[in-house]
């Protein structure tokens, strides 16, 4: 679905990327673990046509790297930011109506009208708060409309930046599932993750990112064994499975 | 086959597998190893430098010298506390050479040893007995293990005398027998002396390993003991068995290019040769994370055959082990390099080395060392005794150190002779 080849980017003079090369295959869930500064969300942007980059990326067979963010989504990829970046003081509907504001004109209503339907089934919590200000929900909720406005637009594959950021256990179980139900319903996945504990529980493979370049790759249950992974990326939780006894 | 996604996987599939681990080995490699930095460097590059497979021909290549060199832990790129496991291997000096593992590399190892037990057809419910000399303590672990963690019943190699093998394969149903070439023709010397007919058994394949197997023997040993035989090729630096496989199809060995990239070099200049053209194998690993190899020079001769092969296996083949591109030789499987068997000798004599020569001997089906000796003033004894004590001591340190059965023959030098040819 998604080849990255000799990937470079750069935020002003800073090379953020140098030379990454990683693949994704339709179905996939595939997470991205680094430390902070690492590269990992530049790595999404620069897929998204966010940042300079330089480099190939081939997206179901084409070549993408020079198309700009817009065409990009509407060949179906689709970015959930970091921190949700929700319009706050619009509700629920409005926010996930934009999600699909690239296919206005091209397409009709009633489709559009499907879509949040089939995005209310995934979410039911979405339709009963259809009504609420985006802002004032919890942020669990606000995590799931972000997915769900990102799903709005049809996407192929998906980019989640850090969705578990910020939220309790609990939380974090709760889109950790929904992440998973997205994948039986065929989504493809790319899932950039901090807590890497929580992203190597759903996704297959993973590649870790350290400073620009990617330094180990494999299934999630051999990185789960890698003491060199434990250390660097499950240390903390470690300490709080410890202390918490 | 055990893993299809990767055994059959298509070119493009691999191309871009092998490039990423590339980059990430090479990666890991520059950024925790200091011989590779140091090598980069030299080089004038950096990881990044290798944007596609064929660049990785600008890097240097990797020798059993350099192993030595770095002996015993210099070439790890994990520290020690990640390491499980530390494999020895004779090198070329009396430095063995050593190769570390940590738990997923294990893990990786244990997989490969299923695909190729799985390609000789070995199942859960065979049961696979093991033959082979101490002097092969790798390949033994390796293929044990890898039978077990298929869920085979394993009968682990021992020390039996062969009547004693023959009884145990016979009683306890043995279905796989895993041996080397010349062991497997010695146990056919055995069977017709002792009068035991194949059918007796209930052998159905063999898997031959650590010696090459001639086609007209390999025809024999088929029709004679009414049985399908596998073969593996593997190499103590890199992981052991399972690097390489034969499958039914018999068309040559399937590498494991996912996890390893295979060049073959012109062995004189370095230069990497086309497909299906001979030359020294050169191995560079692609998953293994203790042990990054890079450019490894095999010493062994073979080529490539990219083309997919009737078994459905994708997997690029060696087309036969072809020889060495060195001076080892190969005695019943147990590598010798002529400096390290030198310097044994010269231990096992007092620091004194004669003349001498050396030669592959065969003796029921069996390889042996046969090691001539010049009997010149400092060894020589009027007293036969003496010299057999001599000769003992020759061959016991012979087996201590190579874990190989050798005869020792003392001759006259003649007036003038300096070698002994």
């Amino acid at each position: 679905m998604l080849k990255i080849r000799n990937l470079y980017a750069y935020y002003g003079p800073v090379t953020a990327l140098s030379g990454v090369t990683c693949h994704i295959k339709e179905g996939e869930i595939v997470a991205l673990i680094g430390a902070n500064g690492a590269g990992k969300t530049t790595l999404l942007n620069a897929v998204c046509g966010l940042v300079r980059k330089k480099g190939e990326v081939i997206f179901r067979g084409q070549e993408v790297s020079h198309l700009p963010a817009e065409r990009l989504v509407s060949l179906g990829i689709s970015q959930v930011p970091e921190g949700r970046q929700l319009f706050g003081p619009m509700t629920v509907a409005d926010n996930l109506e934009l999600g699909a504001y690239l296919r206005y004109g091209r397409q009709a209503r009633a489709d559009i009208a499907d879509d949040l339907e089939r995005v209310f089934r995934l979410f039911p919590v979405l339709k009963e708060r259809q009504g609420q200000v985006a802002g004032t929900m919890s942020g669990g909720e606000q995590q799931m409309l972000a997915i769900a406005r990102a799903l709005m637009a049809r996407p192929r594959l998906l980019l989640l930046d850090e969705p578990s950021l910020g939220l309790a256990p609990l939380v974090v179980e709760n889109i950790l599932a929904t992440i998973s139900r997205l994948q039986d319903e065929g989504m493809t996945i790319l899932l950039v993750e901090q807590n890497a504990r929580a992203a190597l529980k759903v996704a297959a493979r993973a590649y870790v990112l350290e400073t620009g370049r990617i330094i180990l790759s494999g299934s999630a249950q051999d990185l789960l064994a890698d003491r060199q992974v434990t250390r660097a990326y499950l240390g903390r939780d470690y300490k709080e499975f410890t202390e918490g006894r | 086959m055990r893993q299809p996604e990767f055994e059959a996987i298509s070119p493009e599939e691999l191309e871009i597998l092998q490039l990423e681990r590339l980059q990430s080995t090479l990666t890991r490699a520059y950024r925790r190893v200091k011989l590779y930095r140091r090598r980069f460097d030299e080089a004038g590059l950096r990881p990044e430098a290798i944007q596609t497979l064929a660049d990785l021909a600008r890097l240097p290549f990797t020798t059993r010298e350099d192993l030595s060199e770095n002996y015993p832990y210099g070439l790890f790129a994990v520290p020690l506390k990640d390491i499980v496991r530390i494999v020895s291997s004779p090198g070329t000096t009396d430095r063995p050479l050593v190769v570390g593992y940590t738990s997923q590399d294990l893990r990786l190892w244990l997989e490969l040893l299923a695909r190729l037990l799985v390609a000789t057809g070995v199942t859960p419910e065979d049961i696979v007995q093991l033959i082979l000399p101490p002097g092969l303590a790798n390949w033994r672990r390796d293929l044990q293990a890898g039978a077990e963690y298929l869920g085979a019943s394993v009968i682990p190699a021992a020390t039996l005398n062969f009547v004693k093998e023959l009884m145990v394969m016979r009683d306890y149903r043995t279905s796989v027998l895993i041996t080397t070439p010349s062991l497997a023709r010695h146990l056919l010397k055995v069977m017709t002396s002792l009068g035991v007919a194949p059918a007796e058994l209930a052998l159905k394949r063999a898997l031959l390993v650590a010696a090459p197997l001639p086609q007209p023997m390999r025809r024999e040993l088929e029709e004679s003991l009414n049985l399908q035989i596998g073969r593996a090729y593997g190499i103590t630096e890199v992981m052991g068995p399972g690097l390489a496989y034969s499958c039914d199809s018999d068309l040559g060995f399937h590498f494991s290019a996912d996890h390893f990239y295979p060049e073959i070099i012109d062995p004189e200049t370095g230069v990497v040769l086309p497909p299906g053209e001979e030359g020294e194998l050169v191995i560079t690993t692609l998953s293994t994370v203790a042990f990054p190899l890079l450019r490894f020079r095999s010493g062994d001769k073979t080529a490539l055959n990219p083309a997919p092969c009737p078994c459905g296996r994708t997997l690029p083949r060696l087309t036969g082990i072809l020889g060495r591109v060195d001076a080892i030789c190969s005695v019943g499987g147990i590598k010798v390099h002529p400096d390290h068997l030198r310097a044994l000798l010269r231990e096992a004599l007092g620091g004194h080395l004669p003349p001498h020569s050396w030669r592959v001997a065969e003796e029921d089906g069996l390889e042996v060392l046969e090691v001539s000796l010049a009997l010149d003033e400092t060894l020589f004894s009027d007293e036969v005794k003496a010299l057999e004590g001599l000769c003992r001591r020759v061959r016991r340190h012979l087996q201590d150190h190579l874990g190989l059965a050798s005869h020792i023959n003392l001759k006259e030098v003649k007036e003038g002779e300096t070698s002994l040819v």
